[in-house]
């Protein structure tokens, strides 16, 4: 009967697909490509109703395919990728995007900008919300290409004009391509999401025209548009413009004290650190004290020299001043329960010393601060630096010896 | 540890998923997803782009045809677990609802009626008694002598009722056979009714509706209501748990990596024994040496229920102390390194439990603490960080630190879930890069809380939402922490995709992937690649044994090439494209050819859910090999399927990989393996399991006692079946066929005498393998043709009997051309001797 034909028909149909996603998933592309040619004469019967349509099938497998077959070639994957864009509307601008992505990656620039201007004219009815979506990253990523053309121009126009050469027409070249891209790239970046690639170069373009109040603009929206996502980088952008820029260091501090809120463990907050040990400020140097201490909360620092040695310089400094010892102790009050395992036992003792002297040296001397010279940590460093004879293993001993009452102090 | 410079663009939205659709059979095909430019020099010639998925990847080759079990199976029988077909309703009915949407069906009185057969003394006991004598199962017509022992027992109300009230102050004998049932006729019909299952037009006999309409209010003990409802709620407790498990989400396997980065002796701890109660710690290297194992007992004293975690007695050490005997189904196993030693939790459903075991080899791993839950745990992860802490979360809500010295504490208690509702008692947490801070996870998200104080200090990672562009209905499945890649980086698995978080990006996975699995990845493992490698991930499903590797990188950008912010990481990165391991059902077309229905048992063994999964990473030189561990939910193995591989020495340059042929034989030290596993496998369990004590049956109230009653002489067939039923007996045997044992030699037939009784040309058709046809023609319409036959083997059987003495010999062969005769009814056979036919 029908039902029956329709009945076993699906059922082949879905031991196809499933032959096929057997074969791709064992890297056998031949077999799957054979497999493929099978399943596309099926759906030629198909007119079953289902989420996922045929088409959409037919382009996700067939580009796997293409792209790891080994008789593949650009022009064949060309060819393939046309006829799926005419078999599905509904998918015609995702299908594009994905072309100019295979099309970029393969180093065919010139061909992904046709490619995406081409899509760009793309109408069919009314948009969906995804298509509208799908359309502003199409001219996000015309904009991007637009930029390293730019780029490209100002480059030759800069080796140029150091030889004292002006050309007009690479000028204006220039310029026509700023205005495409800043056009795309501005768009997009109102959208709330993640556009760290088309700030930078939205931002580049402004700083080259001199707009600095335009592209500050666009990176405090950037990082602190509550809509946008808690995105680091967005920080980092903002504070290396006001660098750049020669701020003043209150908001080159402000930057970077919201950097710290949000990501604690950022990879600046030793230069923040350091920055702020430099002040002359109690407020700010009590400050790097803490962002150091929280630096070191994190496992990826464990065994960071350099935050160590930050940590050591300051811990140092507030001992021998013995002033705001107090800072050292309500730093270590919450983590006195948990520091000593986490970084100061005998076991990171012995591995500090064998893989990393410089590191043992300077966790043995906050050790020997934080936890008294009896500590495990610091007796076994101190111990093995002086049998190796280093110096200054020995005047750490010294110091930290000369200066145990603080340890008292702080865990008093 | 560095954030990477720049991220892929993508959208961010917020709110409830927008996107509609289920599992989509290939949406993890053919998608770069976005791109990212590669080379920040801002003074090259061209730019490059790297994508987000579908970059280069190291090329893994499986290294042998299929899994190849690691240990001998396990000798405890196992259990097969419930299947869909056993509580599913199969009938008349079922595609009506089909049709109709129901959803699924389930059985619910066909599972009553087990119950009602299986527990007769629970179900009928006390009321079966005193009704006894109500009910006659004799199969002779009903007699009554009178005595006053048969009318003792007053008719029942309902039985009352019956009896018509218009019957005359009658005999006792009349009244003792009007509340009498004569169950061997209602017998008689259900057994009909029994033979006529699959009969679509079975009407309900009348009889029996009017005894069931009788009896339903009091025949049972428990009433039929309360049992009823009991039931059918343990029938959806086990269609839900069919159609989703989440009790060995984790995986009850864990790899623990050798000390000395040259050994190659590592440990597997997985749960064997008969109920998978028993945790093994087994040295293991890749020579797969095995060690001696002892039990050790695991007394837990009854404590009062005061809070939903108390701690328990340690399990103390006797014996051989790689294995422990545990009162409970191991659910998970949990293990990770702290300075230098393991620390393995383990997770059963009321009962947690920590063992060290230290990196020397040899050492013994000792118990350190056991908690017990008055709520089933779903979670227990052990902390990277600190050593000695774990996380425990139950069904209730509630999630704890737990800390070896210094006890539980409890950071969270909400038996709602985090950001829309949903059912699922499930709760997870993990660790994550801050030692103080822990994941919590239910099926809506992730988030992150820290120990100090829960209640203020938490942040949102993860959302089952627009936020992440996830799927309407999408769910949680696994969280896992990737600290050994990426500190500060989890992997969290659903349904349909998976995703790798960023703490210090929250909410926005840093990659996404549609997975295609068949069913929700339960198990997940990461094995971290050197620098400039890609990190491995394998992800396991439970009940379709799916494997699947994936690679991911985001690793630091060579410093040479790029001006500008030189030497940054770069985003996260799928690289190559996923790849299918071997399951355990694999290896199935590569055992020794079995019996069908021995490869039935083997096709059900071999294809139980699997119950965890784990990895090595070995290195050999330039040859890396990865040992892919699957452990089943029967307790088998590990088996150790393939995935031991070697990537080419520069993962950069690697070239595509000539493809695999299409079915590799397995090497032949898999097949010596195979064979020893089978041959395990018939002694350990070959036998079904001997029922503790035999059903018994009182023959008295089966038959009447005239049916009982011994003949007056015994006759010499009687004396033969006590013999057999004796030795039977002492044998403890079982009797075969009742007829008499076969001659040594086979007697000549005779023919009968004059007309022949059916019962013996019957027997004779069997005798030549021929009943059936012999019972059609018995059946058929040509009557008169049958009895023409029948009156012309008559005729032939006298004239054979004349030469009788003769043809002795020949007369085995003379009956069956007389049964050729016979069966061809309308014709006789021209081989027949006998004139021709006359009418």
């Amino acid at each position: 009967s029908s039902h029956e034909y329709k009945l076993n028909f699906k059922k082949s149909k879905e031991m196809c697909l499933s032959y096929i996603q057997d074969a791709m998933l064992q890297k056998q592309w031949k077999k799957a490509a054979e497999f493929l040619t099978f399943y596309i004469e099926s759906l030629e019967k198909d007119f079953s109703t289902e989420y996922v349509s045929p088409s959409e099938m037919i382009w996700r497998i067939g580009t796997e395919i293409l792209c790891h077959h080994s008789r593949s070639s650009m022009k064949e994957f060309n060819s393939f990728t046309e006829q799926m864009k005419s078999l599905g509307v509904k998918r015609y601008l995702k299908v594009c995007l994905e072309h100019t992505f295979h099309l970029l990656c393969n180093g065919l620039i010139d061909e992904a900008y046709q490619n995406l201007s081409l899509s760009e004219s793309w109408r069919f009815g009314e948009q969906t919300v995804i298509q509208d979506k799908e359309m502003k990253l199409i001219k996000a990523y015309k904009g991007l290409l637009d930029y390293y053309n730019w780029s490209k121009q100002k480059n030759i126009l800069l080796e140029h004009g150091q030889d004292g050469f002006e050309d007009l027409s690479v000028e204006q070249e220039m310029h026509s391509y700023f205005r495409k891209a800043a056009v795309n790239l501005k768009e997009i970046i109102k959208i709330p999401g993640v556009w760290d690639l088309f700030v930078k170069c939205y931002v580049d373009l402004l700083e080259f025209y001199g707009d600095h109040n335009e592209a500050r603009q666009v990176l405090n929206e950037y990082a602190y548009n509550s809509k946008f996502p808690a995105n680091p980088n967005a920080h980092v952008y903002l504070y290396q413009f006001l660098k750049r820029h020669g701020e003043s260091k209150k908001s080159l501090v402000s930057a970077l004290k919201i950097l710290h809120e949000v990501v604690p463990s950022h990879e600046l907050m030793i230069d923040f650190n350091i920055m702020l040990q430099k002040s002359k400020k109690r407020k700010r140097r009590r400050l790097g004290l803490e962002v150091i201490f929280a630096v070191l909360d994190y496992a990826g620092w464990k065994e960071n020299v350099k935050a160590w040695s930050c940590l050591a310089k300051q811990v140092k400094q507030i001992v021998i001043s013995e002033k705001h010892l107090d800072w050292i102790q309500q730093e270590w009050n919450s983590r006195k329960d948990w520091w000593p395992a986490f970084h100061f036992s005998r076991y990171s003792a012995k591995r500090n010393w064998q893989e990393n002297e410089s590191l043992s040296y300077e966790k043995a001397l906050v050790a020997g601060i934080l936890l008294g010279k009896g500590c495990k940590y610091f007796k076994y460093v101190s111990h093995q630096g002086c049998k190796a004879q280093v110096k200054r293993f020995r005047i750490l001993k010294k110091f930290v010896n000369k200066h145990n009452p603080v340890y008292l102090r702080i865990s008093g | 540890m560095e954030f990477p410079a720049a991220l892929f663009p993508s959208y961010f939205g917020a709110g409830p998923p927008q996107e509609e659709g289920g599992p989509a059979p290939v949406a993890g095909w053919g998608e770069h997803g976005q791109v990212l430019e590669a080379g920040l020099g801002r003074r090259q010639a061209e730019t490059t782009f790297v994508p987000r998925r579908g970059g280069m990847g190291e090329s893994w080759e499986p290294a042998d045809a299929a899994a190849v079990p690691l240990l001998p199976p396990n000798a405890s029988c196992w259990v097969p677990s419930v299947a869909p077909q056993d509580i599913l309703y199969r009938g008349v009915l079922r595609r009506k609802l089909q049709a109709g949407k129901y959803g699924a069906a389930l059985d619910f009185t066909k599972q009553l009626s087990h119950f009602f057969v299986d527990h007769p003394e629970d179900v009928f006991g006390s009321l079966g008694q005193l009704l006894h004598q109500n009910f006659y199962l004799g199969n002779s017509k009903l007699r009554v002598s009178v005595r006053p022992a048969v009318t003792m027992p007053s008719p029942t109300p309902p039985l009352a009722a019956a009896i018509p009230s218009l019957c005359p102050l009658s005999s006792l004998q009349r009244q003792a056979r009007d509340c009498t049932i004569r169950m061997t006729a209602l017998r008689e019909v259900i057994d009909r009714l029994e033979a006529r299952r699959s009969c679509p037009r079975q009407h309900l006999v009348p009889r029996l509706r009017w005894f069931s309409h009788l009896s339903r209010d009091w025949l049972f003990e428990v009433p039929l209501g309360l049992l009823a409802d009991c039931v059918h709620e343990d029938l959806l407790l086990q269609w839900a748990s069919l159609l989703f498990d989440d009790s060995p989400t984790g995986g009850a396997l864990a790899w623990l990596p050798p000390k000395d980065v040259g050994a190659r002796t590592g440990r597997l701890v997985y749960p064997g024994g008969q109920a998978m109660n028993h945790l093994c710690i087994l040295p293991c290297g890749v020579s797969l040496g095995r060690e001696g194992r002892g039990h050790v007992a695991l007394p837990l004293a009854d404590t009062p229920d005061f809070q939903d975690v108390v701690l328990e007695e340690l399990p103390c050490a006797q014996g051989s102390p790689a294995q422990f005997e545990l009162n409970g189904r191991i659910r998970q196993v949990a293990a990770a390194r702290v300075d230098g030693e393991d620390f393995v939790g383990v997770r059963s459903d009321y009962h947690c439990g920590v063992w060290s075991v230290s990196g020397r080899t040899g050492a013994t791993p000792t118990p350190l603490q056991v908690i017990r839950t008055s709520v089933p745990a779903s979670c227990l992860t052990v902390s990277p960080h600190l050593p000695g802490e774990l996380a425990v979360c139950t069904q209730s809500g509630a999630i704890y630190l737990w800390n070896v010295e210094t006890g539980l504490q409890r950071l969270r208690h909400d038996p709602q879930t985090m950001f829309f509702r949903d059912d699922s008692p499930w709760r997870w947490s993990d660790f994550t890069a801050h030692p103080r801070v822990l994941s919590c996870a239910d099926r809506t998200g992730l988030q992150c809380l820290d120990t100090r104080a829960p209640e203020r200090c938490h942040f949102d990672l993860f959302k089952v939402g627009e936020e992440a562009g996830c799927q309407q209905g999408e769910r949680v499945v696994l969280p896992m922490y990737m600290g050994r890649a990426y500190s500060s980086q989890h992997l969290v698995t659903t349904q349909f995709s998976v995703y790798v978080l960023d703490e210090r990006l929250p909410l926005v996975p840093v990659l996404k992937w549609a997975h295609m699995m068949k069913a929700p990845p339960l198990f997940a493992h990461l094995t971290p690649g050197g620098p400039g490698r890609s990190h491995k991930v394998l992800l396991g499903t439970s009940r379709t044994q799916e494997l699947l590797l994936l690679q991911y990188r985001g690793e630091k950008r060579g410093s040479g090439v790029s001006v500008g912010l030189g030497g940054s990481r770069s985003a996260c990165q799928l690289a190559g494209p996923p790849q299918k391991l071997h399951s355990i059902a694999s290896c199935l077309q590569h055992l020794p050819a079995q019996l069908p229905h021995r490869h039935c048992l083997l096709q059900q063994r071999l294809g139980a859910p699997a119950a965890g999964l784990a990895a090595a990473l070995q290195e050999d030189g330039l040859r890396e090999s990865l040992l892919v561990f699957q452990l089943s939910e029967a307790g088998d193995c590990p088996p150790e399927p393939c995935a031991s591989s070697q990537p080419s020495p520069a993962p950069q340059e690697a070239k595509r990989p000539e493809e695999p042929c299409a079915s590799p034989q397995p090497s032949p030290a898999a097949a010596l393996r195979y064979r020893r596993w089978m041959k395990a496998l018939s002694k350990g369990c070959g036998d079904p399991p001997q029922r503790t004590r035999p059903r018994t049956f009182g023959q008295k109230r089966l038959f009447t006692r005239k049916e009982l009653e011994e003949p007056s002489a015994p006759s010499t067939l009687h004396g033969q079946a006590r013999q057999r039923l004796r030795q039977a007996m002492q044998d403890g045997g079982r009797i075969q066929r009742w007829d008499p044992p076969p001659p040594a030699l086979p007697q000549p037939l005779e023919p009968a005498v004059g007309d022949t009784d059916p019962l013996s040309t019957r027997l004779t058709a069997s005798w030549g393998w021929d009943w059936e046809r012999w019972w059609e023609e018995r059946t058929s319409f040509n009557m008169a043709q049958r009895q023409q036959a029948l009156r012309e083997r008559r005729r032939r059987q006298k004239r054979a009997r004349g030469r009788h003495s003769l043809s002795a010999s020949f007369t085995s062969s003379i009956t069956y051309q007389s049964e050729l005769s016979e069966l061809s009814d309308a014709a006789p056979p021209p081989l027949s001797p006998g004139p021709p036919r006359e009418v």
